[in-house]
């Protein structure tokens, strides 16, 4: 069921001078959770679009369980979430969820999708067009979209920017659970680094433009990770771990940035 | 061609059948759509005319002589050069009374306009004959259409100088000094007027109009370059004083609303050509007895055209001199001798056309007179 | 304070034709009556028909009008579901295959800028008697007012959204049925919007090619008739009917659709994406073999008599080879010469008063109560109608011709700029504001820059139709110009003439169209840089 991704070499140039990713060895375990670590505009968002196979990468290559990605696309294997939640707006939340189960050619299951809608919390909005709800709501509703398919590959990118702190602590702790329990190959991209050690297994730390891995930190704390989590030391020994490693990487491509 | 000597009667107007498709690009047209009120009335006029014409032999037929069916009707278009009106009643006579029925054929008489191909449908053979003028025909001929003229109705072009009686031009040289409106395309006509008559057109300004003689009631022109039948016509009925000098009197002899088919038709379709011809004739002769009649059945058979019935009745008795004269008179509708195609070269000549007297085709006309 | 920013001029369009029409009463009632008082007073120079005798015309014709309505409604319903039908299929082709999409633009451009004048009586060549020629020139008259803004809606779709059906696998059909085919609606009802009373106005031209009925047919009756009453009762009624479509239009969008429609004239700039130099030489070599290929084709596959259907080689054998070539060029040169004495004050002046129209109604909003209704009604007026109206008003000379250009230019450009000059970025506002810069400050300094895309739009996509309106005159009207030659050789059956007239206005109203874009791309380098990507 689960997926790992394999990418050697990745690297993407726009427009022919603007390094967006420099060469990139990665794998991403199958079924486990990696979150994309990196100040903004440094390349994370890139990567995870060369991965979704919305962006050809100007050198290496994607695999995905062997494959190419366009063969995961094919067989609608894998959802994304945007940083932009884009819903239709003459879709209610209901028939954006339903228009992923459209697009990825499977059965839209009525009890899936209020479950669903109860998980992000939009219960009582589901009738609702996208112009009535908040930011949060929104992206929230996407990320119920990009679930509905079950995918065996999951991309966030920034899914939480516009929810509200409260809700997305309450996201934080239910999500892992739905992808611990499908499997689901999961990988995150934030510039939050308390919700990197919260959701992720493993953090890969990148550098500034063009992006580069810092550090690679594996998460190793226990499951069900609960709010209350982030008061621990072990916790908040990996988030300096990570701070320092991504002040490290600014420190790296200081130079660079000055030319 | 006549296929019975009972050519029509009270129960023939009724049975008057719908001209079906005229198999042109497979469109199917219908032109005429006959209400039962139509009907009655057109009736009426069919009777006065029957008795008034002393027509005996056309009231011989009797209800189912004819079978409707037995008839092998010819499907054939007549291209008119405007949009109805009594300047073709003679036509709408000859539908309504069933002439061209009685002689085989499913006539229709497709309306022309302003912005109408008449000699296009003619040269592909849409229509078998059209209604066109000497001097478009001659151009046409000139472009390569295969075209005889084989039937003049205006025997004098029906140009006129209409002017107000206040400022009056009754010769043409009453409009030196005066602004004329005119539609610039019509320059050659006023030139070979002037030459004609020996006016100076220099001293002619010609201001640009068309289509409506609202710039002479204006003042801004003094005279019009029009039809006889049409602005000056209007002008009378909104009661404007008016004159008109008609052209054909000053030697512009340019023969008008001719019958033109091509050759090809003339040798292979010739049995319907004569035909329709028939009908033309007779019916134009039957306008003439009663041109009133002839406005009422216009009116009646084309309730939305937006036909003014005094309108109308003006026009139709101001057609009926353009017409006929002694040579119809002794030879019937629609004739010509040498003599007048003669002056019709001439005047084509000062227009720019060059054309020879084989333009003109009497050989159907004789065969109409013979039949 | 400064300015009431929410601008609502077309507030009566929002709250549905009715209330919308009821508030606005009074202006129009005193317009009503001083047409009244001239009417009378002018009432034996035949030019101008009193409301009250409108009326009694109308009333005592009931039954003739009706029967016209009904033809000419009929024939302009059918061009407008066929042309819109077309607009729409073309459309699609260019967003599922996005490479037809620079040929699509330029045939359709080409095809728009036919002479009507010329393609009516060729038109009733190919279809015989009967209603097509009405139908097909209210459908050339309808699609490309409908391509060009849905050609913008579909591709006015966020990114996200086509990534999103990427992200499954899906390609571009599936993102034109999921989500370009409703985000393209509103823009597709703004296309219909101006579709509607262009329809009226095609079958009304398509009458004049030998038609038995309808409102083209009485129109001219009532010209050469010198029936005034009747001119203006036609002019009346088709305004009414035109106004009412596009008021219609746009009620059953706002009904129906989630938001509002937006105003656009606009084509996106370049014709192509592929940018400048050697792209659009190769677009437009493309496109002109593409046209070529089709006329031939048509010729061909219809079977056409060559007595009048001519085609490329005879046209250029026309102009270039035949011992003629040089009469038929100097009559060409010197009518288009005439043409563009009237077209080009016309189109100019046009352009300027929709312009300053729409900023006298940012600068003043209360005259839009008024401004709006009549800017409509002067839109819709078939110009057949109004052409005899002006002309009788203004009299054949230079002005009533200028203004009729004017006339036609006018409505899309004022629309154009006013939804221009209200984008104005609210902030930017704000900071004026804050600097208590006054109404004609922020007219100069933001909003007219806000206002220069659209208002290139409207003089780009208004190109075309001042050419037909100029045409139109010329024939109707004046009897000068290429527009009477072009009717003059159709009458005369002089062919190579038409076809050759047919084949120069196209090119040029094409090559009007893209000189307008080339100064667009000028302006909008230094005001709207955004609009070149």
């Amino acid at each position: 069921m689960s997926v790992s991704v394999v990418c050697t070499g990745l690297a993407k140039t726009f427009g022919g001078s603007v390094e967006a990713v420099s060469p990139i060895d990665l794998t991403f375990a199958a079924g486990q959770t990696t979150a994309l670590v990196g100040p903004s505009g440094c390349g994370k968002s890139t990567l995870l679009r060369m991965v979704a196979g919305l962006e050809e990468p100007t050198a290496g290559e994607i695999t995905i369980d062997g494959h190419p990605p366009a063969d995961t696309l094919r067989e609608a294997a894998l959802s994304v979430a945007f940083q932009d939640p884009s819903l239709l707006p003459w879709r209610s939340v209901r028939q954006n969820i339903e228009l992923a189960c459209a697009l990825a050619r499977r059965p839209k299951n009525a009890t899936d999708i209020d479950q669903l809608i109860h998980l992000v919390g939009l219960e009582g909005f589901a009738d609702t067009r996208p112009a009535e709800l908040s930011g949060g709501m929104r992206q929230r509703a996407a990320i119920a979209r990009a679930l509905v398919t079950r995918p065996r590959l999951l991309l966030l990118d920034e899914p939480f920017g516009a929810v509200d702190e409260l809700t997305r602590k309450q996201l934080a702790s239910d999500l892992p659970g739905i992808w611990e329990a499908r499997g689901t190959t999961t990988l995150l991209v934030t510039h939050s680094v308390t919700e990197a050690v919260m959701l992720a297994d493993r953090i890969v730390v990148l550098s500034p433009r063009p992006a580069d891995i810092v550090a690679d930190i594996p998460v190793d704390l226990p499951r069900p990770r609960r709010q209350t989590l982030s008061r621990e030391p072990q916790f908040a020994r990996i988030v300096e771990r990570v701070f320092a490693a991504l002040s490290q990487g600014m420190a790296r491509n200081l130079p660079k940035a000055a030319q | 061609m006549r296929l019975s000597p009972g050519g029509t009667d009270l129960s023939n107007v009724m049975q008057l059948k719908r001209p079906k498709s005229n198999g042109f690009k497979g469109l199917d047209q219908t032109i005429f759509r006959k209400r039962g009120n139509t009907m009655k009335k057109a009736a009426g006029i069919t009777r006065r005319h029957v008795l008034g014409a002393g027509g005996a032999v056309l009231g011989a037929g009797a209800m189912g002589v004819f079978p409707r069916r037995g008839w092998a009707q010819v499907p054939v278009s007549l291209q008119l050069s405007w949009l109805h009106s009594t300047q073709f009643a003679g036509s709408y006579i000859a539908l309504e009374r069933g002439w061209w029925r009685d002689g085989g054929l499913d006539v229709t008489l497709v309306a022309g306009g302003p912005n109408a191909p008449v000699e296009p449908p003619v040269v592909s053979g849409a229509a078998l004959v059209g209604i066109s003028a000497a001097d478009y025909t001659a151009a046409a001929v000139e472009q390569g259409a295969p075209f005889r003229i084989i039937g003049v109705a205006m025997q004098k072009n029906p140009f006129v100088i209409a002017s107000l009686a206040a400022n009056p031009v009754n010769v043409p040289s009453d409009m030196e000094g005066m602004r004329i409106g005119m539609a610039l395309a019509n320059t050659p006509v006023l030139e070979a007027l002037c030459r004609l008559n020996d006016v100076d057109i220099d001293a002619i300004e010609v201001v640009p109009t068309q289509y409506s003689p609202q710039p002479l009631v204006a003042g801004e022109v003094d005279c019009l370059l029009c039809w006889e039948t049409d602005l000056p016509v209007a002008m009378t009925i909104q009661g404007v004083d008016n004159v008109t000098m008609l052209m054909a009197d000053h030697g512009y002899a340019v023969h008008s609303q001719t019958y033109i088919a091509t050759d090809d038709s003339l040798a292979n379709r010739r049995a319907e050509i004569v035909a329709l011809m028939a009908g033309e004739v007779r019916g134009w002769e039957a306008y003439r007895e009663d041109t009133d009649a002839a406005a009422a059945l216009t009116l009646e058979m084309f309730p939305d055209a937006g036909l003014d019935p005094e309108t109308q009745r003006l026009q139709a008795a101001r057609q009926v001199p353009l017409m006929f004269s002694d040579l119809t008179d002794a030879n019937g509708f629609g004739w010509w001798t040498d003599e007048t195609v003669a002056a019709n070269i001439e005047t084509l000549a000062l227009l720019g056309r060059t054309v020879t007297p084989d333009l003109w085709d009497r050989s159907i006309l004789e065969e109409v007179r013979g039949a | 304070m400064i300015i009431a920013r929410p601008l609502r001029a077309d507030a009566p369009a929002r709250n549905g034709p009715l209330r919308g029409l009821s508030r606005l009463l009074p202006g129009p009632l005193l317009a009503l009556l001083l047409w009244e008082v001239l009417g009378r007073a002018l009432a034996d120079a035949f030019v101008l028909a009193p409301p009250s005798a409108i009326l009694v015309y109308l009333y005592e014709n009931l039954g003739l009008m009706s029967r016209a309505l009904a033809v000419t409604l009929a024939n302009a319903a059918a061009g407008f579901v066929i042309g819109n039908l077309a607009a729409i299929a073309l459309a699609v082709l260019a967003s599922v295959w996005p490479r037809s999409d620079g040929v699509v633009r330029g045939l359709a451009l080409l095809v728009f800028c036919l002479p009507l004048v010329a393609t009516g009586p060729i038109l009733r060549v190919v279809f015989g008697p009967g209603p097509w020629p009405q139908i097909v020139l209210a459908a050339l008259a309808v699609y490309y007012t409908t391509l060009i803004p849905l050609l913008v809606g579909l591709r006015a779709v966020p990114a996200g959204w086509l990534d999103l059906v990427q992200s499954y696998g899906r390609g571009r059909l599936a993102a034109l049925l999921h989500v370009r085919a409703l985000a393209a609606l509103p823009y597709l009802v703004a296309g219909l919007q101006i579709a509607a009373p262009a329809a009226f106005l095609g079958a009304m031209i398509g009458e004049f090619t030998g038609a038995e009925r309808g409102m083209g047919v009485l129109t001219l009756r009532a010209m050469r008739s010198m029936n005034v009453d009747m001119t203006w009762a036609l002019a009346t009624v088709a305004t009414f009917v035109a106004v009412l479509s596009y008021l219609a239009i746009g009620w059953l969008a706002r009904r129906f659709l989630h938001h509002e429609p937006p105003v656009i004239l606009a084509a996106p700039t370049g014709a192509g994406k592929g940018g400048r130099g050697q792209g659009a030489l190769r677009g437009l070599l493309l496109t002109g073999a593409a046209a070529l290929l089709l006329w031939w084709g048509a010729l061909a596959l219809l079977d056409l008599n060559p007595f009048f259907a001519k085609g490329p080689w005879e046209v250029f054998s026309a102009l270039v080879l035949a011992p003629d070539a040089a009469a038929t060029r100097s009559a060409l040169a010197e009518a288009l010469g005439q043409t563009a004495i009237f077209l080009v004050p016309g189109y100019l002046a046009g352009l300027a008063a929709g312009a300053l129209l729409a900023m006298l109604i940012v600068l003043v909003p209360r005259i839009a109560g008024v401004a709006m209704p009549l800017a409509i009604a002067l839109r819709s007026v078939p110009i057949i109608t109004t052409a005899p109206l002006v002309v009788l008003i203004l009299g054949r000379g230079a002005l009533g011709t200028v203004v009729l250009v004017a006339i036609m230019v006018f409505f899309p450009t004022f629309v154009a700029c006013l939804h221009g000059l209200r984008q104005a970025p609210g902030r930017i506002i704000d900071v004026l504001d804050s600097y208590a810069a006054g109404p004609v400050q922020q007219l100069i300094r933001v909003r007219i820059p806000a206002m220069l895309p659209a208002f290139f739009a409207a003089a780009r996509m208004n190109v075309p139709a001042s050419v037909l309106a100029v045409t139109v005159v010329e024939w109707l009207a004046t009897g000068n110009g290429i527009g009477s030659l072009m009717a003059l050789s159709a009458s005369l059956s002089d062919y190579d003439m038409l076809w050759s007239s047919v084949v120069l206005v196209s090119i040029l109203s094409a090559l009007g169209y893209a000189g307008v874009g080339v100064l667009e791309r000028r302006v909008f380098r230094v005001y709207a840089p955004e609009q070149l990507q």
